[in-house]
């Protein structure tokens, strides 16, 4: 054994054993461990493969930003790839694979490339494959994927579930550790409403790691001590397990809370992720700081980590990650580590300090190497020894694991995500947090502060000032004493020269130096060019560990400072957030906010097949006995409706009840037509226009009285005209009374239409329905036999008699039942949208496929709807402007193939008969085609060039998508009942 | 022939016949609540709110400067449009069956709540006695702080059923019951 | 963009409870207006990097339009006020 557990050391439950698998190999954890923390204490040092030369590798952190330790975890459904070994909660059952190995994790054929490296330096997929241009998609970039693949995907649904909330709070605390457990605690006493967020499944940062004594009581225990204090107040939210991602605008924080990412199976009553957005009054970001790895000849090997990992593993996991341990280092931090496993009865084998000098103590007994460095190391599965030098005299030291430390670098990225880029600083050696104003500000060593003593003492400062700020009293809190602190300052050190195999920098992308020199080389030094170029930073963990070593080296390289080398651009996400979670509950079903009928459920026994419409789930056609296409379904329903009747659900239209002295005036300026004189009792068809002269919507328009109106506006257009009419009122015009309300929602509204419609419905109505008492656009409320009141329009889609009751949406259904009761005996049928989009066409009536936004109301035949006489109404100024009056305008006609048998589509395009097809010889377009059981033929509703001169010509249809072509005749849009004799029957 | 028609509420199917007794966590359904919506002309707006409060049986919930709905559980339909028929400057059009009642109440409701809406319901900063116009599991909806740990939620008929699931979905951690009431 | 705007009249909401129409400095010209006015009116508008004024509509609240004035660099909200108010005040 090299790595192995301690007896009785750290914060894991020894008690409490935890059994899971790594590559089908069974494991005992204890609870309380990281993946990462058990494996290490099973001796299994190799967790992973890079991902361009496959070459082995083992943790490098104890922490989020860990490049080499990725494995899948979970199985079947549940299986989630490039997981951080370093971050993932042990669990009972947990199955573990390492990943980018193959045939297996010790003998991976892929490490091959390491072989063929200098083959695959920086900008390798540039110059390699760049020609010939066909190859990259077929053959190139194929076989690297296959070749340079990180953890798979699976192919089934995420059986889980996820959601979304939001979180408000006066002050929110990231991260846990000295400067976050003061800020939160001086900030909970003071009465504000605090969150604290810590992505670790413990709360309590660096403190969990180390060994000082802070008040009197262990790190661990003041942490404990102090958490219960705060889970007390009621105005402090712990949270745990709790990634802050992103930062946005208004202070809103993205944060993802894992909530059952360490169970085997989780519970199906909890989300096992939680997307939150947190709206924060101020925030403090105590994230800590990252400890850099030295840049040194073989600084991958497994069983080299930094100083800071080493003391986690050991302190927090009990897990000592060697039996000879070396230090390599250019501050405290090394020689504490020392200590640590000292302490533990671990050997270390050296310390290799880069500085000539220093005050840090190494523990009794110890060797420590001043002025020296290590250029190369060796071993296989896990180191085996370093070779140091010093003044030019190698020496080689066995030893099984590495500790290093090359400095610290805050972690900010979260304030940098608006913008802001971190500024450099040349006494810390290290890019630090800039200033993005007094609302979101950094504390301890996230601001640079090195001590625990300073970053305790800082997060209590900055609290204080945030309480203040808003303008409370600040009560009694008092910075611990620290004893046994170190003193974490480093000398810098960038690079460690005469390294004689690769001296990483980017460990997950295989990124190292010589990559970083040749980049600059070539002119690719610019911070953002070099990233390219090399693929420094862009692996799945965006370079947390490296990038600022990146920058010093390139710095170096140029010649320039690091302050003028600058960083990359930060973006959210700081680390990777699932589809899940983003998602929240928004999947399937619940994918977006359906709209359901009041007459869903009728149409649902009718045997109705429902399509998408919008937000609206609406009847497409109704199956009756043994009809196998929808277009058997869609004749008989057609032409039923103008044999006998027929009922359809219109209750998707757009209702606006319209109030005010200045109603009339009003609607006389939205619509083009004119609308004044309308009368009491009576409906009437309008046209909405755009400013820009194009029509926008069509409906009617009813007066129940004298300053009350309804407005049925298009499904589609429902939101928008209710938008417009407000947008009118409140900007344009805001002198006119008027006032609107949506009542889209309250009534059931139903088309009854068809030659028999008036005998089925005076069955029952109470009123005379005779043509004389309700003519055509009669429109008044009615009562139903039994005293239900109803609203009743004589106005028609299908071009045949036709009513549309409206009754309250509660009643919907009955209602509805009984019209088919009542029209049993006359032949009623129910009929749905494709049905009414037949009738409408055959009668040449317009949707929205016509009025597309690019037609005008001549265009469809509808100029007699622009008043002349009004002064003004939207639309009109523009309506007359050269070009909306040109006499080669599209202009709707109908369409019928001169074969029969030819079906006619909808976006076919029109060209002279004769001339060969080309979108430059295009006349028009097929906007709306229907099979026409009536004609008996496929029919259309086309938008030609001149269209209305042109009826009797026989016209190509092209079809480029269907690769058809035909010809067929242009004629009249209005194929059944030209002089309207059904409608007023 | 006289015809007495069912009235349906848009949530019978979610209910499935079955009620169990409700948790200390419970969403109420109610059942046939009578909904207003209320419109001042402009300069009635101060006389119309303060018109509107002295209506009998009925609760007012805030939509806009001049908007509000006007809900009663006691009071018959035809009985408050009588009431608000007698106010100057006032427009209405019922809504009973174009909105959906549903009332949450217990210890955990606040908390299923912020997986519904954006806004604060902390009682510092969303009151007793509180009504708002506000995106409901992101739908148009108004919601009203009814007691410590109640509130009560009023959205359009067609996207209630939408919206119960989500409710529903965010109530199963805290073992939401659901049922009808009258 | 903002991700939380304040309503003068309900308050602090999130982004998705609004829909944005666009520019609000271009006033409706009289009907006799020029034609060059009408164009410019309904085709013209000025991409000012800085701040700008917005048409904002709170459909998922109050129903109002708006008037938000912001830095389309920084996303700053600088003051939200009722269209209505701004129509009938002038410039607000
Ligand atoms: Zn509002």
């Amino acid at each position: 054994m090299t790595s192995s557990r301690i007896a009785n050391v750290g914060l894991v439950d020894h008690s409490r054993v935890v059994k899971f698998s790594f590559d089908s190999r069974s494991y005992k954890g204890f609870e309380g461990d990281t993946l990462a923390s058990a494996l290490l204490a099973n001796d299994q040092m190799l967790m992973g493969r890079s991902f361009k030369y496959h070459r082995p590798r083992g943790p490098v952190t104890a922490g989020a930003s860990e490049p080499n330790a990725l494995v899948t975890i979970g199985k079947d459904a549940r299986t989630e790839p490039n997981t951080r070994a370093t971050v993932a909660e042990l669990y009972s059952g947990m199955v573990a694979k390492s990943q980018n190995a193959w045939p297996s994790l010790k003998f991976d054929i892929g490490s091959i490339n390491g072989a063929l490296s200098p083959m695959l330096g920086a900008g390798f997929y540039y110059k390699t494959f760049m020609w010939p241009a066909a190859f990259w998609e077929k053959l190139y970039e194929p076989v690297i994927r296959r070749a340079a693949g990180l953890g798979k995907a699976v192919m089934e649904a995420d059986p889980d579930r996820y959601e979304k909330s939001w979180a408000h709070c006066d002050l929110l605390v990231v991260g846990s550790g000295p400067a976050g457990l003061m800020a939160a605690l001086t900030a909970a006493r003071a009465g504000l409403r605090v969150i604290l967020a810590e992505q670790d499944f413990r709360l309590g940062g660096s403190l969990l790691s180390e060994t000082a004594v802070i008040g009197g009581v262990s790190a661990p225990d003041f942490v404990s001590a102090t958490l219960a204090e705060l889970a007390a107040m009621p105005n402090v939210t712990l949270m745990p397990r709790t990634t802050v991602f992103g930062w946005y605008d208004d202070m809103v924080f993205g944060a993802v809370e894992k909530v059952q990412k360490h169970v085997a199976v989780p519970s199906a009553d909890k989300p096992v992720e939680r997307l939150w957005r947190i709206a924060a009054g101020r925030a403090i970001l105590a994230s800590g700081a990252e400890e850099r790895p030295l840049v040194f000849g073989g600084n991958d090997r497994p069983g080299i980590m930094t100083a800071d990992a080493t003391r986690t593993y050991l302190n927090r996991y009990g897990v000592a990650t060697g039996r000879k341990v070396a230090v390599f280092t250019n501050g405290g931090s090394g020689y504490r580590t020392a200590a640590d496993l000292s302490a533990r009865g671990v050997n270390i084998a050296a310390i290799i300090d880069s500085r000539a000098e220093s005050a840090d103590y190494a523990p009794y007994g110890v060797r420590v190497i001043r002025s020296g460095s290590i250029v190369d190391t060796k071993g296989g599965k896990r180191l085996s020894g370093i070779m140091t030098n010093r003044f030019g005299y190698d020496e080689m030291i066995d030893c099984d694991a590495l500790a290093m430390s090359g400095g610290w670098s805050p972690i900010v990225h979260l304030m940098c995500q608006r913008g802001a880029r971190p500024v450099w600083s040349q006494e810390a050696q290290a890019f630090l947090a800039p200033d993005v104003g007094p609302l979101f500000i950094a504390a301890g060593s996230a601001a640079g502060h090195a001590t625990m003593s300073e970053c305790l003492r800082d997060g209590a400062t900055k609290a204080h000032a945030a309480v203040e700020a808003v303008g409370r009293l600040v009560g009694h809190v008092n910075t611990p004493e620290v004893e046994g602190e170190y003193d974490p300052s480093f000398a810098p050190l960038w690079y460690v020269p005469g390294a004689r195999s690769k001296a990483f920098v980017d460990f997950q992308n295989d990124v190292h130096v010589d990559d970083l020199a040749l980049a600059t080389r070539e002119g690719f030094g610019h911070v953002e060019h070099a990233k390219r170029y090399t693929t420094n930073g862009m692996a799945t963990d965006q370079g947390k560990l490296g990038n600022v070593n990146a920058v010093a080296l390139l710095a170096g390289m140029r010649g320039v400072s690091p302050a003028e080398v600058g960083t990359t651009t930060y973006r959210p996400f700081y680390t990777p957030v699932s589809f899940g979670a983003l998602a929240g509950t928004a999947r399937a079903e619940q994918s977006r906010p359906i709209r359901t009928s009041p007459l869903h459920g009728w149409a649902k026994k009718n045997g109705a097949t429902f399509l998408e419409s919008g937000f609206w789930y609406r009847s497409a056609y109704f199956v009756e006995g043994e009809e196998k296409t929808w277009r058997e379904s869609v004749d008989r329903e057609v032409l039923n409706v103008r044999q006998n009747a027929g009922l359809c659900d219109v209750s998707t239209l757009g209702k606006i009840e319209i109030f005010g002295s200045d109603a009339a005036e009003f609607l006389n300026r939205v619509y083009s037509n004119a609308f004044l004189k309308l009368p009491v009792g009576k409906a009437r068809y309008g046209l909405m226009l755009r400013e820009d002269g194009m029509v926008f919507d069509d409906g009617t328009t009813s007066r129940l009285s004298e300053n009350h109106y309804v407005m049925t506006t298009t499904t589609a257009y429902a939101a928008e005209v209710m938008a417009h009419l407000e947008f009118a009122s409140q900007t344009f015009w805001p002198d006119l009374d008027v006032r609107f309300v949506s009542t889209s929602d309250q009534w059931a509204q139903m088309s009854l239409a068809g030659p028999k419609s008036r005998t089925i419905l005076q069955k029952l109505v109470e009123e005379d329905l005779s043509d004389a008492a309700f003519p055509f656009l009669a429109a008044r409320e009615v009562r139903l036999k039994g005293g239900l009141s109803a609203r009743l329009f004589r106005i028609s889609f299908s071009g045949e008699l036709a009513y549309e009751l409206a009754v309250s949406a509660g009643y919907g259904e009955a209602v509805a039942d009984a019209i088919m009761e009542a029209g049993r005996e006359e032949g009623i049928c129910a009929y749905g949208v494709e049905a009414l989009d037949v009738l409408r066409i055959e009668k040449g009536h317009v949707t929205h496929s016509e009025l597309d936004g690019r037609t005008t109301a001549d265009d469809v035949g509808l100029g007699k709807m622009m008043s002349a006489a009004k002064p003004d109404f939207i639309g009109k100024r523009l309506s007359t402007r050269y070009g909306l009056t040109a006499a080669d305008r599209l202009q709707m006609v109908g369409l019928k193939p001169v074969e029969l048998d030819k079906p006619l589509k909808a976006g076919a395009a029109l060209l002279r008969e004769g001339v060969e097809p080309s979108m430059t010889a295009g006349q028009g377009f097929v906007s709306s085609a229907c099979f026409s059981p009536h004609i008996g033929q496929w029919i259309g509703l086309a938008m030609l060039k001149s269209g209305r001169e042109r009826i009797g010509e026989k016209i190509l249809v092209w079809d480029a998508v269907r690769s058809t072509e035909f010809l067929a005749e242009v004629c009249s849009p209005v194929f059944v009942d030209p002089d309207n004799l059904n409608l007023h029957a | 022939m006289s015809i007495s028609f069912t009235h349906r509420h848009i949530l019978e199917d979610r209910m499935g016949g079955y009620e169990p007794s409700p948790n200390a966590n419970h969403l109420t359904v109610v059942r046939r609540p009578v909904i207003f919506s209320t419109l001042a002309h402009a300069g009635h707006e101060a006389a119309v709110a303060e018109a509107l409060s002295l209506v009998e049986d009925v609760v007012v919930r805030s939509v806009s400067p001049s908007d509000w709905l006007v809900v009663s559980q006691s009071a018959s339909a035809a009985t408050i449009s009588a009431s608000l028929a007698t106010i100057p400057g006032l427009s209405f059009a019922e809504q009973s069956d174009g909105q959906v009642l549903m009332a949450l109440s217990g210890p955990d409701v606040r908390t299923i709540l912020a997986k519904c809406v954006a806004v604060d319901l902390h009682a510092d900063m969303f009151a007793e006695g509180q009504s708002a116009p506000m995106m409901i599991c992101r739908v148009a909806g108004n919601l009203a702080r009814t007691g410590a740990d109640a509130f009560e939620i009023i959205v359009p008929r067609s996207h209630a059923a939408y919206v119960f699931d989500e409710l529903r979905d965010a109530g199963r951690e805290f073992a939401m019951t659901r049922g009808f009431g009258d | 963009m903002a991700s939380l705007i304040t309503c003068p009249h309900c308050g602090r909401r999130p982004k998705e409870e609004f829909s944005i129409r666009g520019d609000a400095v271009p006033e409706r010209p009289a009907p006799a207006a020029s034609e060059e006015a009408w164009h410019a009116y309904v085709y013209l508008r000025d991409n000012p990097r800085g701040n700008i004024r917005e048409y904002w509509h709170h459909v998922a609240g109050c129903r109002r339009w708006l008037v938000v004035e912001r830095d389309n660099l920084t996303h700053a909200v600088f003051a939200v006020t009722d269209a209505r108010e701004a129509a009938k005040g002038g410039t607000a």
